[in-house]
């Protein structure tokens, strides 16, 4: 379970930041004051353009950034005040993750079971489980700088789902790979839901959150424009597809905007 | 927690060919390097200046006592051949056109001179860039001269000890470990310091910028681990890369000393094992410890910072300049270990291990030195620290 209420970010603008920006503010709101709760056995998809302020949100949730206020609860746990705890129960994969190098998958997957602190026993059963399921064991010994991206990323998938975290945090996971290798990626939320996980993804590809998703939210410029499942958001539809109508919301809301200036 | 990480990133650190030519390959081939080309120099230069025929132009009579007594100069002391000339001028020529090394000009009553037994001027030239010239135109002058005089003494009935009146003997009380501490003891921290620092440089670059540039930060910032816990795990190999590297070097002087047998000075030696000792090598790692956690200190924050591997590399390159150079103080024989200078980060531990192997270091200043390094490392790693737990700076 994650619940999210009046989350918000700021940002401190440096001068030179200002000036990029061509503002005169000293802070910038990425996210604005969102609430939303996602249920175990259910995916979350969080759509949003590009600077909604998805990756910011999630980062929120993984506790790699620290809300300016706002609430956040992972499985039970206060999330800003015990932050270590919540990353326990955490699993995080992005599409821009990158991998060791110079170590193996053996090594790698080692490496963050034990970060995580999962047992011997715990840590040989899942290892195994993943690998045959991701099919891995041939490639396992192997530097990962000399693997494939289809590769690398079952050794992402894998290095997720060590710890088995009760909540799956994915930030636009398929982005940059082929259809081949985000298939992984899909099959891994699927199983995540059936597990009764967590599952909470950002994506701003309408075909991939009508292909997975049971709740979903839209956000844009940091506030949420909509935020239901997946049947309520079809039921009020006033574009012919899905693509049309989350360009209409966002659009609505910016033309909104622009006429409260 | 904090040996997982430091296990994990000294790993990928050691397989990393860039950093492990810089760590360990260059420091243990510096040392059998610059002393092969030393010794190798200085013992051809030598052999070279005793074995060339040096020519020797004269502006005199061919019966002149200094030339006669030349000629009868065994060849021991230098070959030579001589030639005459006419006068200054063609001497002065043939010298700038490298025909002869030496020229000599005695005045035409020279031989008068003798015979009144007062100084018979003779006038030297050479060219000051041709080295050991010099020293083999004194060399026989002063025996000539030598001769002369005796002869004088037998002619004048004289005993030579009557005319020096007081015989002066200089002692040094120095030991040769103390002289070459003092003299030439400023290298070897140099080295280390030098070293220490490059040995830094590309595990900082590498473990905090490479790790955000490749986008792994993120992933590991999401694991149950404290954030200083991952800084003192890859701190840790920062500072073990220095001091590997110092220790490379180390062994580098070791090799080239007791294996590749460079130096086959047996006195020289002798010293050296008596400075290569256990209480040395424990003391200089007393103080390379700080220093290479003050160096990881000051170059991890700037890795931090930096949103890529050249920006990271083109602000710590310069600050290797402002770090090391200071070390160069120990290469003054005139600068030792005091009340300030043992305030002055980098110089202190240079002069402290100068002091070391000469064997007169004072204990309160090695003290003072310690507190200063251990104080600046504090403060580096609570930068580092500020500089690692703000959330716009770890993620690009």
């Amino acid at each position: 379970m994650i619940e999210v209420s009046d989350l918000r970010k700021e940002f401190i603008l440096s001068r030179q930041q200002r000036k990029e920006l061509n503002t005169k503010d000293t802070k910038a709101v990425a996210v604005d004051g969102i609430n939303f709760k996602c249920q175990p056995g259910r995916v979350f998809s969080l759509l949003g353009p590009n600077g909604a302020g998805k990756t910011t949100t999630l980062r929120m949730l993984s506790t790699i950034f620290k809300p300016t206020s706002g609430t956040i609860n992972i499985a039970g746990i206060d999330a800003i005040a015990d932050p270590q705890e919540a990353r326990r129960k955490i699993g995080f994969l992005t599409g821009t993750t990158g991998l060791y190098a110079r170590l193996t998958p053996d090594e790698v997957i080692k490496y963050f079971a034990d970060l995580y602190e999962v047992s011997k026993s715990d840590f040989e059963e899942r290892k195994d489980r993943l690998y045959t399921l991701l099919d891995m064991h041939d490639f396992k010994g192997k530097r990962i700088g000399k693997l494939s991206t289809g590769m690398k990323q079952k050794v992402s998938i894998c290095r997720t789902m060590i710890h088995d975290p009760e909540v799956v945090v994915f930030d636009e996971p398929t982005s940059g790979l082929d259809v081949i290798t985000a298939e992984n990626i899909i099959k891994l939320i699927r199983d995540c839901k059936n597990d009764g996980k967590t599952v909470i993804f950002s994506s701003h590809i309408m075909s991939e959150v009508d292909l997975l998703c049971d709740d979903m939210a839209i956000i844009h410029k940091g506030k949420m424009l909509f935020d239901g499942t997946m049947d309520e958001f079809k039921g009020q539809m006033q574009a012919e597809n899905l693509t049309a109508e989350f360009i209409r919301i966002v659009n609505a809301s910016s033309q909104s905007k622009e006429a409260q200036l | 927690m904090i040996f997982t990480i430091f296990k994990k990133e000294l790993k990928d650190t050691l397989r990393d060919k860039r950093t492990l030519i810089m760590m360990l390959v260059i420091p243990v081939l510096i040392f059998p390097i610059i002393l092969n080309v030393f010794v190798g120099i200085s013992a051809s230069f030598s052999e070279e200046a005793a074995k060339k025929t040096i020519k020797i132009g004269i502006v005199g009579n061919e019966d002149n006592y200094v030339v006669k007594h030349m000629e009868e100069l065994p060849d021991e002391m230098g070959k030579k051949e001589i030639t005459f000339y006419k006068d200054t001028l063609e001497l002065i020529k043939a010298i700038e056109l490298d025909s002869i090394q030496i020229g000599m000009y005695f005045v035409s009553d020279f031989k008068k001179y003798m015979a009144e037994k007062t100084p018979a001027p003779v006038s030297i030239y050479f060219n000051a860039t041709d080295m050991g010239i010099k020293d083999r135109a004194e060399l026989y002058m002063s025996t000539i001269e030598d001769i002369a005089t005796q002869e004088r003494y037998v002619a004048m009935n004289l005993k030579e000890s009557e005319l020096r009146p007081i015989e002066t003997s200089y002692n040094n009380i120095a030991s040769g470990k103390e002289m070459i501490g003092k003299l030439a003891g400023g290298i070897l921290p140099y080295i280390f310091i030098a070293f220490g620092f490059i040995g830094c440089m590309y595990p900082a670059i590498d473990l905090f910028t490479g790790e955000k540039e490749r986008g792994t930060i993120e992933t590991l910032l999401t694991t149950p681990v404290l954030r200083w816990q991952i800084l003192f795990g890859k701190m840790g190999v920062v500072v073990l890369s220095g001091l590997l590297a110092a220790s490379c070097a180390l062994l580098g002087l070791f090799i080239s000393i007791e294996v590749l047998d460079i130096v086959d000075n047996e006195e020289l030696l002798n010293i050296i094992h008596g400075i290569l000792n256990f209480k040395f090598i424990i003391m200089l790692y007393a103080l390379l410890i700080p220093l290479t956690v003050f160096f990881a200190g000051v170059m991890i924050p700037i890795a931090v910072y930096a949103k890529s591997f050249k920006e990271a590399q083109s602000i710590i390159t310069p600050l290797n300049i402002v770090m090391v150079l200071p070390a160069m103080v120990g290469f003054f024989p005139g600068i030792e270990l005091d009340g300030t200078t043992a305030l002055i980060p980098v110089v202190n531990v240079v002069l402290a291990t100068k002091e070391l192997i000469a064997g007169t270091l004072d204990m309160g200043l090695l003290a003072l030195s310690f507190a200063v390094m251990i104080g600046l490392a504090v403060v580096a790693v609570i930068v580092s620290y500020k500089r690692f737990d703000k959330e716009t700076n770890i993620i690009i």
